[in-house]
């Protein structure tokens, strides 16, 4: 084992770490967590160029825009849009995106949309882009007067409501008649054939409603509570699983029969199913708005104002609104509809009255050490 | 000696392309999860600091454990079953399927060919509470809820579905390279055919058994996708634990933490397994 040959062997494999330790800090060079460690970023308003053009990347959800809007914007701007629709949930897309947004970077991303939650939680953070004003006189004109001044953006600087909607039930109208509120999905009629939402913000809200807890004045126990409540239905076997959209596919194939659901979801459902039907909790529902917003490092800003300001068109919005079925924020829209296709025009879920929404309840935006423990602890129901 | 050295130079190029892949795609991620598992968040930045938090560990385990006792649980339940199923089959092909042998090794193989999530997807199809099987199986009672669909029994069946080509393969190839006159000596000794099998026949094919079920003990563990689909409210595996802590929670530490505990507990118990089954295996490798 002594001899001359091994130190030399030995030199051979040091030469070979010592390489491979070189090519390890050229990589870590080059990706860099983003995860770690402090890293400011500088929030800059958006400056205008004189016209739109260029590419326009936008990120938003599936089926949530009709055929028609992005390439009539292509020609009346001239603006190249890739539309894509990679976002299925909110807290996945931000974690998938955030390491980018803390480097100042968008993906090349020029609007993204979100919920008002998570839009709140990304002003905070110093990853959005103030809006100008400037070219947006449709949203002026337009943006329905209820969601001009919201809590987490009250001069809208950062974010432009893209649809609302309303989270309430949605029933199979033969198999759970009798479910007609929130508390009734927890009936043992109904053992197994029950889903609740994964959204912790619309779920635990509903729960306390049913409990007779406002959700706007909860406090973190009422939350806990409700929480509580949730947990020992799951043990009981009373609720089936937490969906997001695929409660759609449960309820079309009888594995459930009552959901938590959403407004426009059941609007497209009923179309396919007539038997299925989005009902307002005796409760009242939750109200949510999902907004448009332009993230930090945004390429081509002016074309991404261009396409906000394009939508709120109440023309451009009639076909959207006609499309996806959800709440439209913009004004003027149902007088459109009313010539074009006035049975969308009529429907309660699309144009809801003050009325229809009266014990219905904001999406609340958590905070700090409440929203941690909250979610942990919605989190370890989800979890089983 | 120098000729040694030389000699061995192109052991080492050959081996520098894989030693890269792993020192890139494995120890390097590897070293980055380790130091984020000790990180703790600066509050409400998302930006993570090092400072040595082991506390993840502990809160990991202590928060996670029916999810981790259910994954194994799973996964061991899955991997007898894979074998109970694959063995036949792997024999039937060996020995008896003649001319159509490389028809049904095509036959195991063909399902690769729809992605792995297509075929999960397809089971909740087949598992739905009003599909003919669900109703067959409530009819002779194997399903007294009429509910099979996000249950225990859905997941497991779906990670034995999906992992059950690992454990054919390996079975197949080890019983393959039995040599039929081995067989032969022990009918000639008078052996029945039971006794063959287990004298002979099964001893000579547990590298394969053993390098079946690791490969399919191991990646069921971690499986999320099953339980994704199929499991409901009451029936999430470690996988999905970590997945949410990351995608939801935004809590890096923790599931990384996680991940590094899943990661030794599995090491573990591979190497208590190989020493235990695996030293019989060689014996048996080695009595061809």
């Amino acid at each position: 084992m002594t001899s001359p040959g091994r130190p030399r062997r030995k030199a051979t494999v040091r030469v070979g770490v010592a390489l491979a330790a070189l090519l390890a800090t050229l990589v870590l060079a080059a990706c860099g967590s983003g995860i770690e460690g402090p890293v400011t970023v500088t929030v800059s308003k958006v400056a205008l160029e004189k016209k739109a053009s260029g590419d326009l990347v936008i990120s938003n959800w599936p089926l949530y825009i009709d055929k028609k809007t992005v390439p009539n914007f292509e020609k009346a701007t001239g603006v190249s849009v890739e539309y894509k629709e990679d976002i299925n949930s909110n807290e996945e897309f931000f974690n998938k995106v955030q390491p980018q947004l803390t480097n100042g970077e968008s993906g090349g991303r020029s609007i993204m949309v979100l919920a008002d939650y998570m839009v709140a939680k990304m002003i905070k953070l110093g990853y959005l882009e103030e809006l100008n004003h400037a070219a947006l006189p449709e949203v002026k004109a337009n943006l329905a007067k209820n969601l001009r001044h919201v809590p987490f953006d009250p001069e809208r600087q950062y974010s432009v409501p893209w649809q609302s909607g309303m989270t309430g039930i949605i029933v199979n109208k033969d198999k759970a008649p009798d479910v007609h509120s929130i508390c009734d999905l927890f009936n043992p009629k109904y053992k197994g054939k029950v889903d609740l939402l994964n959204e912790v913000r619309e779920t635990v809200p509903l729960v306390m409603k049913c409990e007779g807890v406002d959700p706007e004045q909860a406090t973190e126990a009422d939350w806990m509570k409700a929480i509580e409540k949730i947990k020992g239905a799951v043990s009981d076997g009373q609720i089936s699983r937490f969906t997001g959209n695929d409660y759609a596919q449960d309820l079309t194939s009888g594995n459930a029969v009552a959901v938590m659901g959403w407004s426009g979801d059941a609007v497209q459902l009923q179309a396919d199913n007539p038997n299925l039907e989005w009902r307002m909790p005796t409760e009242g529902c939750m109200l949510w708005s999902e907004d448009m917003i332009i993230p930090v490092g945004a390429p081509n800003p002016t074309a991404a104002e261009a396409f906000m300001n394009y939508v709120y068109k109440p023309e451009v919005q009639a076909n959207i609104a006609a499309y996806v079925n959800y709440v439209t924020p913009v004004e003027h829209v149902q007088e459109v509809l009313k010539k074009t296709e006035p049975e969308v025009a009529e429907n309660d879920l699309i144009f809801p009255s003050a009325a229809f929404t009266k014990n219905c309840s904001p999406t609340p935006t958590l905070e700090g050490n409440e929203e941690k423990n909250v979610l942990k602890a919605f989190d370890e129901v989800l979890n089983g | 000696m120098i000729d040694a050295i030389r000699r061995r130079i192109p052991a080492y190029l050959l081996l520098a392309p894989g030693t890269l892949w792993l020192v890139i795609f494995f120890v390097i991620p590897l070293y980055f999860m380790a130091k984020l598992s000790l990180d703790t968040e600066i509050p409400g930045t998302l930006h993570y600091q090092f400072n040595w938090h082991w506390a993840n560990y502990k809160e990991a385990l202590e928060l996670y454990d029916t999810q981790f006792f259910r994954s194994f649980f799973y996964a061991a339940v899955a991997t007898l079953l894979c074998l109970v199923i694959a063995y036949p089959l792997a024999y039937v092909i060996a020995f008896k399927a003649g001319k159509w042998r490389n028809l049904m090794l095509f036959g195991v193989v063909a399902p690769f060919f729809t992605t792995y999530l297509i075929r999960t997807l397809a089971w909740k199809t087949i598992l739905a509470d009003e599909s003919p099987v669900t109703e067959i199986l409530h009819a002779i009672g194997l399903a007294p809820s009429g509910h099979i669909l996000y249950t225990g029994f859905a997941v497991i069946a779906g990670i034995t579905y999906n992992f059950l080509p690992f454990m054919v393969l390996p079975l197949y190839a080890s019983l393959e390279r039995i040599d039929v006159r081995v067989l032969e000596a022990s009918k000639d000794l008078y052996a029945s055919a039971p006794s063959t099998f287990l004298k002979v026949t099964f001893p000579l094919s547990l590298p394969g058994v053993v390098a079946g079920t690791l490969l399919t003990f191991i990646p069921a563990v971690g499986d999320y996708v099953n339980a994704e689909f199929l499991g409901g409210a009451s029936n999430s595996m470690i996988g999905n634990v970590i997945q949410r802590l990351y995608l939801t929670q935004s809590n890096y530490s923790s599931a990384a933490a996680l991940s590094f505990v899943l990661m030794a507990v599995i090491m573990v118990v591979v190497i208590i397994y190989i020493r235990v089954a695996g030293s019989e295996a060689l014996m048996g490798q080695e009595a061809v």
